[in-house]
């Protein structure tokens, strides 16, 4: 009871307390001589914010990157050795590194492929098939992906041959008598990452589907019909008139998903724990902060991961504004 | 306009680099983690790394004698994430009071970061040394100097079999590991696998590989050779450990002596990889484990409801030496001069009848660490027998790779038994793997 009420305190405080801030510094604003009030108020108002995120965004970045160069309980700089260290690893480089690179291709590109799919398949059906569809589709996205992991885990279960198979996946083989697989230790062409991935993407797929329907939907009839009329097939159609015409929609969604992929932590963490060589970046992450204590490592992992990862923001960035433009 | 912009905001991230950089704390001038002075807090943090029924035991032992004294203890389990919350919690200048520790490695790796309290002068030293079984302080002593006293212990030397099918098929406790090879055979020649073994734990899979290499490292190569080992002035590669490997090798991977075959060792769960020792006809008939498989949420309930009568153990078999191998919870402090911090951590570690509660009727995995512990507290015979195994033993070392550094101890020793049981790495791979990651400095 004590914490409800604390709670709201908080709430309410917190709400009042901004809005007598921002009157207090408009006021003050006000008092200016005209010319320059104008010139200051929006900064008035933008300023909190941007100090706001600053403090809790930039300035931990800072830090972030400060300790990279130290060692590892951040005692002392010891220049670029955790860079080169880890780049001289082939246990990072060969593991982690290439592990997420396969992530970012293989995930963003199967989910707005699959979710495309849906999205225009769905088109066609009744609409009480398509609502059904959709939400069922959709239905993975209400899962956390711990839960999710811990799901597909029990999929991808493998007992010993004869104590009865729980895992989905070889209670069917053994159904037709094939010894039993221990699916996320299949190594080899990097089999049980891949089998991961599938988690993502299915938890993901709802999210492209429901962008990308919304956006097939938007698609004028009128261009549709023109192109049916001068003869083109349904190929066509799709691929010259409909994909066009949804391209910003599909660059967004896939660069949202490949962000999310990049720091790609839970599913990994919770099925193998980055072995069987299934370990990425975030997971390296975690496991050189919280288990080995290396400060610097983790803090060089996170660099890498900010530079891998600013590009693909700009480029959302300039798209976006590119989009905005055309308008 | 944008040039300016552009300008102004490298001058902003530059003013900001410049605030904040060569900022970096000055280790060990934070030394004794802000918590100091002669004072008497009435409520006392305890942190530790067990959770469920051990929780439970743990509390109904302490909290009447906190009672009578006028303290509360404030109890945080913090389970498999201790390593975790407590990195997090010291960093953050906000230690508990006193902290179990599940793992030597990573209290020793804090001391040296200068955040725990000596006990020298805070406990009767001589009176704990006198006490607790030989060799376990050891764990947490550092330069003579001791970090930490076990609360709590558990024996990993053990090896458990059925005890009706057992003596039905005639077989006899081996006490060599030589005798431990031929029964091996025996069994595997009447068409049974001889182990059940399980390697696979969540993110921390791979540890119960690492027990089995001590275990013979310990009985093959003998505890001085451990110690160095564990301090890695014994390297993976020498050729004492790679024995150790040998055997293991020889045990868990020849065909047909594992149930379900060497490739499903890593898949298949602890908690409950001796459970197919008790199906009909039994799967397997031996099986390496600490003394917590007694718990609940290992064997079936309908296999606890007897455990004396089902389950029977012996001490796992000694080759050139018969040091015991155990784990425990060592407890540790943070909170400098507080009288009543003191006092808890008195109770906890000198009071050879702590813990009466916690280990009786009802069988919560726990055993006393102190030698004249009265047996009779324990719920059920094969406790006690575990008991008598490690109160009689000649001497008695920490977990391993509880005591390594994490990284090993915690990251590629248990990764590299993954990759070797499963076939995935060779021998020479795997122990160069680990040694190559031993943290230099």
């Amino acid at each position: 009871m004590l914490k409800v009420i604390n709670a709201l305190l908080a709430i309410v405080s917190g709400v009042l307390g901004s809005l007598l801030l921002f009157y207090v510094l408009n006021k003050v604003v006000e008092r200016l001589p005209k010319k320059l009030e104008e010139r200051v108020k929006p900064y008035v108002f933008v300023g909190p914010a941007v100090v706001l995120v600053g403090f809790f965004l930039i300035y931990p970045a800072i830090r972030t990157i400060i300790f990279s160069f130290a060692n590892s309980d951040s005692t002392a700089f010891i220049g670029l050795k955790n860079y080169t260290d880890l780049l001289g690893s082939s246990d990072f480089v060969s593991g982690a590194l290439l592990n997420t690179l396969l992530w970012m291709i293989v995930v963003p590109a199967l989910t707005v492929a699959f979710g495309l799919a849906v999205a225009v398949l769905a088109d066609r059906l009744q609409p009480r098939a398509e609502k059904f569809t959709k939400s069922i589709i959709f239905l993975p996205m209400a899962i956390s992906l711990v839960g999710a992991s811990t799901i597909w885990k029990f999929v991808y279960e493998a007992r010993p041959k004869g104590t009865g198979q729980i895992g989905l996946l070889n209670a069917v083989l053994d159904k037709f008598g094939i010894d039993p697989v221990a699916w996320l230790q299949l190594s080899q062409a990097h089999v049980n990452s891949l089998l991961l991935m599938v988690i993502m993407i299915w938890s993901q797929v709802g999210f492209s589907m429901v962008l990308l329907s919304a956006a097939v939907k938007g698609v004028p009839e009128d261009t549709i019909e023109a192109g049916r009329i001068d003869g083109a097939s349904e190929k066509r159609i799709f691929f010259n008139i409909v994909v066009p015409q949804i391209w910003a929609t599909v660059i967004t969604v896939f660069i949202t998903v490949l962000i999310g992929v990049m720091k790609i932590f839970d599913i990994v963490y919770v099925t193998t724990n980055g072995n069987f060589n299934t370990d990425v970046i975030g997971v390296r992450f975690f496991t050189e902060l919280f288990t080995n204590g290396n400060n610097g490592f983790a803090a060089a992992i996170v660099v890498m991961l900010m530079i891998a990862i600013v590009p693909v923001m700009i480029y959302q960035v300039r798209h976006f504004r590119m989009q905005e433009a055309q308008r | 306009m944008r040039g300016l912009t552009l300008t102004k905001a490298v001058a902003t991230v530059g003013a900001v680099a410049l605030l904040t950089s060569g900022c970096l704390s000055s280790g060990s001038s934070s030394s004794s983690g802000g918590k100091s002075g002669g004072t008497a807090k009435t409520t006392v943090e305890i942190m530790f790394g067990f959770g469920g029924d051990q929780t439970q035991g743990f509390k109904e032992s302490l909290d009447p004698w906190a009672k009578t004294n006028g303290i509360t203890i404030k109890y945080v389990p913090a389970g498999d994430a201790f390593a975790t919350l407590i990195r997090s919690r010291v960093a953050g200048n906000n230690p508990p009071d006193i902290a179990l520790f599940p793992q030597p490695g990573l209290l020793k790796d804090l001391q040296k970061q200068g955040k725990l309290q000596p006990l020298d002068d805070v406990l009767d030293m001589p009176k704990v040394q006198s006490s607790i079984v030989p060799g376990f302080l050891d764990a947490a002593t550092v330069n003579g100097k001791h970090y930490g006293v076990p609360v709590s212990m558990n024996i990993k030397s053990l090896v458990f079999y059925n005890k009706p099918a057992f003596t039905a098929a005639g077989y006899t406790v081996p006490t060599t590991i030589d005798e431990l090879m031929t029964l091996t055979d025996k069994i595997k020649t009447s068409g049974t696998a001889p182990w059940c073994i399980g390697l696979e734990s969540g993110p921390a899979t791979g540890w119960p590989g690492t027990d089995w290499i001590e275990e013979l490292v310990l009985k093959q190569a003998g505890p001085e050779v451990y110690d160095k080992w564990v301090s890695h002035e014994v390297k993976f590669e020498d050729p004492q450990i790679k024995a150790a490997f040998d055997t293991y090798t020889k045990i868990a991977l020849t065909p047909g002596n594992t149930f379900g075959g060497a490739k499903s060792i890593v898949s298949t769960a602890f908690s409950t990889a001796a459970n197919p020792m008790f199906t009909s006809p039994p799967g397997c008939f031996l099986h390496k484990q600490a003394n917590f498989v007694t718990q609940k949420g290992f064997l079936s309930e309908a296999v606890r409801a007897k455990i004396d009568t089902n389950l029977g153990v012996f001490a796992f078999p000694k080759g050139q030496f018969d040091t015991v191998e155990g784990g425990g919870d060592i407890a540790a402090l943070f909170t400098k001069g507080d009288s009543n911090v003191t006092k808890v951590l008195k109770e906890l570690t000198e009071d050879p009848a702590f813990g009466g509660v916690w280990a009786g009727p009802s069988d919560r995995g726990f055993i006393s660490p102190h030698k004249d512990f009265d047996v009779s507290k324990y719920g059920n015979e094969i406790t006690k027998s575990i008991a008598k195994i490690a109160y009689t033993a000649s001497g008695i070392r920490f977990d391993g790779s509880d005591s390594m550094p994490a990284k090993v101890g915690a990251g590629s020793f248990w990764k590299g038994m993954v990759a070797y049981t499963s076939g995935q790495q060779d021998q020479a791979a795997t122990l160069k793997a680990i040694d190559d990651s031993w943290p230099t400095g």
